[in-house]
């Protein structure tokens, strides 16, 4: 598929000290919805202002559709946004906040009204063009600020966090709405979130940021599955990954980890990376669905119930093993107790192993 | 039911609507004193002569003087050409002071002196400015952009250029004042407005003009009555430079009668002169605000 948007080795340093991004390379493939995901104060905003043109880079190129628009004024590189505070202006209508970039491109009126009216249908506020935003609801305005977006037809589009405003509500019915929106147009798009469901959620692939730099990019069973890192699986998924310190001892075919609760052997064809690690510690990350309660036979280690915190579909049970507290996901079905001593081992095929100086992922 | 305590007697709901009204009674009581009392005063003088007999007389004495009339002409011309300037430079400079350019903040302060002077100094200032020996011409003669026959002689010029010479001292003074009230408007609005505007295809220009003017109307109308009611009122800078009757604008003459001619039927002429140039200022800050669309009434409009 052909590339839309290409950063290459871009960074943005705002001050001696600080620096908003420090290096960035990214490939965005067209009609794809890429999500660039990370706490706060990583560098996802200004990444997006860089590409937006409201920010000068510091170094690094910007191409989009094949051409430099590095240093190119925002209303000439043909991308649109959607700001995190709406940004809709609030002495104009709907109509006109919506139509102001295709009356400066002198489109006729007819024409105008036409698209205006198309894309307030496609976001559901035809009903309010004759509005001030004063009038709207937080919901509604966020709407507005998506059409005014949408109907510029851009080569990309740009969303800085559009939903975190939102009550947690009307954010989840949004996030289905915006993926609608995305499948009909094909507008090649980046969003911004530091809500890991929310990227889960929306994003062909994510881009996971940390201090400025990306940890990972990869399609959301890629970052959950294959964790680049222990920052990345303890950022995705709620709850996020459970970690152990353990200790590696190689012995012909078998390997053993081993802690002070439990003695894990795993089979040494399916981790062939181990191999240097060999006496050494490593770190050991396993996902609260994939602890599974087994027969006291079969158990790798036994632990008693904490918390009990109950969600409906499913329950969160939180173990305090060796006061490090332990997360697991158990089927809503099953009859739990608080102090209910549960036998635990883990999916083989669901272990994440990591270095312990770098904290990347072994295998 | 017996009630003990008086309060009681008061329900809920009627202390509740009393109290705003017993919290602003101090402002009232010092507004009918010093305010309310001295304007009805004078409104009743200027219908009385000397002999406290009521009459029409002090008002026709006006209107037949012709000084009058070329104050009210003065005053328009002042207030026209004084307010434009000044707003066109102070919205230039708030502008340039809001891009928060390196050393912006001492630019602001340097810009903020003028505020800071009285009139009294202000005047002092500019009349050995523009003296003939004054520094203004020695400034230019220091620079060599004249020599000593070259002397400009700043007070001796006609009508027009005097006039002129006090809308720059004006609006040297008053710039500041404008300059402040329209930063704080323009730094109200958000940076994201702007750059909307620039991501959606605006040029700098046209989201000044589609965006930034229009969020800061109600700013604009603000600083423009304040300055427009207080221009019609110049007069200290015009006295301290040119004296008395050289440039007769409204409040000059008013203060003339009252204070320098001294008698009790120019007082009686004064008062009726105040009366006139308080109802201009009514009438022309009442006509501003109807052009400017302040009163339009905006339907459920929450900023
Ligand atoms: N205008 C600015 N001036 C100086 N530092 C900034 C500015 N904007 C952002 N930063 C810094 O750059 C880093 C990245 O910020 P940002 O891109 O806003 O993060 P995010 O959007 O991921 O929360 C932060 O450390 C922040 O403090
Ligand atoms: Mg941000």
């Amino acid at each position: 598929m052909a590339v839309t948007l290409e950063l290459s080795n871009i960074a943005k340093r705002y001050s001696k000290k600080v620096w908003g991004v420090k290096k960035m390379d990214l490939q965005v493939k067209n009609k794809e919805f890429i999500v660039l995901l990370g706490p706060s104060g990583c560098g996802k905003t200004t990444t997006m202002r860089m590409v937006a043109g409201l920010e000068e880079v510091t170094r690094g190129t910007i191409l989009l559709d094949g051409k430099d628009i590095t240093d190119k004024a925002p209303r000439d590189r043909g991308i649109s946004m959607v700001f995190q505070n709406y940004a809709i202006w609030p002495h104009m209508t709907v109509f006109d906040n919506i139509a102001f970039s295709l009356k400066l491109q002198k489109i006729p009126k007819k024409e105008i009204r036409l698209r205006v009216e198309d894309t307030a249908q496609m976001v559901k506020i035809q009903e309010l063009l004759e509005r001030l935003p004063g009038q709207l609801s937080g919901g509604q305005q966020q709407r507005v600020a998506l059409a005014r977006a949408l109907v510029v037809k851009p080569k990309l589009f740009l969303m800085d966090e559009p939903l975190s405003n939102l009550d947690a509500k009307l954010r989840v019915i949004m996030r289905t709405e915006l993926k609608a929106i995305h499948l009909k147009t094909g507008a090649t798009s980046i969003f911004v979130t530091h809500d890991q469901s929310e990227a889960m959620s929306m994003a062909d692939r994510i881009v996971i940021m940390k201090d400025g730099e990306i940890v990972q990019i990869g399609t959301p069973d890629d970052v959950y599955f294959r964790s680049a890192s222990v920052f990345v699986a303890g950022f995705i998924g709620t709850p996020p990954a459970n970690f152990f310190n353990v200790h590696c001892h190689i012995d012909g075919k078998d390997i053993t980890l081993t802690n002070e609760n439990f003695n894990l052997s795993i089979s040494r064809e399916r981790f062939e990376n181990l191999a240097d690690y060999e006496g050494k510690n490593i770190i050991l990350g396993i996902r609260p669905e994939d602890i599974e309660i087994v027969e006291e036979s079969e158990a790798l280690f036994s632990n008693e119930i904490m918390v009990i915190e109950p969600q409906g579909s499913h329950q969160v049970v939180a173990l305090n093993v060796s006061d490090n507290i332990v997360k697991m996901i158990v089927p809503a079905e099953t009859k739990l107790q608080y102090n209910d001593t549960l036998f635990l081992n883990f999916k083989m095929n669901r272990l994440h192993l990591f270095d312990s100086d770098t904290e990347l992922r072994i295998n | 039911m017996t009630m003990k305590n008086p309060q009681l007697l008061l329900s809920m709901e009627t202390r509740r609507k009393i109290m705003p009204y017993l919290l602003i009674a101090p402002v009232i009581i010092y507004y009918f004193i010093f305010w309310l009392f001295p304007v009805i005063n004078s409104v009743i003088g200027s219908f009385k002569d000397i002999e406290d007999q009521w009459t029409l007389s002090n008002y026709i004495y006006i209107f037949k003087d012709p000084v009058f009339y070329q104050s009210v002409i003065n005053t328009g011309i002042l207030v026209v050409f004084s307010v434009t300037v000044e707003f066109l430079l102070a919205f230039g400079l708030a502008l340039l002071i809001n891009i928060k350019f390196k050393g912006s903040s001492v630019f602001l302060f340097l810009a903020m002196i003028p505020m800071a002077l009285p009139a009294v100094a202000v005047g002092a200032i500019w009349t050995s400015g523009f003296a003939t020996r004054g520094w203004l011409n020695s400034f230019l003669m220091t620079f060599g952009f004249i020599d000593d026959a070259g002397k400009f002689l700043f007070l001796a010029g006609g009508k027009y250029a005097s006039m002129l010479l006090i809308i720059i001292v004006d609006a040297w003074q008053v710039i500041p004042f404008v300059m402040i009230i329209l930063l704080a408007g323009l730094q109200g609005i958000g940076n994201d407005m702007k750059e909307a505007g620039y991501i959606f295809g605006g040029s700098r220009f046209q989201v000044l003009r589609k965006i930034i003017i229009p969020m800061l109307k109600p700013t604009i109308t603000t600083a423009m009555i304040l300055r427009i009611i207080s221009a019609i009122q110049i007069w200290l800078i015009i006295v301290m430079i040119f004296g008395f009757n050289r440039i007769p604008v409204l409040l000059e003459q008013v203060v003339l009668n009252v204070d320098e001619l001294g008698s009790e039927f120019f007082l009686r002429i004064g008062m009726a002169l105040s009366v006139i140039v308080a109802l201009i200022v009514s009438l022309v800050a009442i006509l501003y605000l109807k052009v400017s669309g302040s009163f339009e009434k905006k339907d459920g409009d929450s900023e």
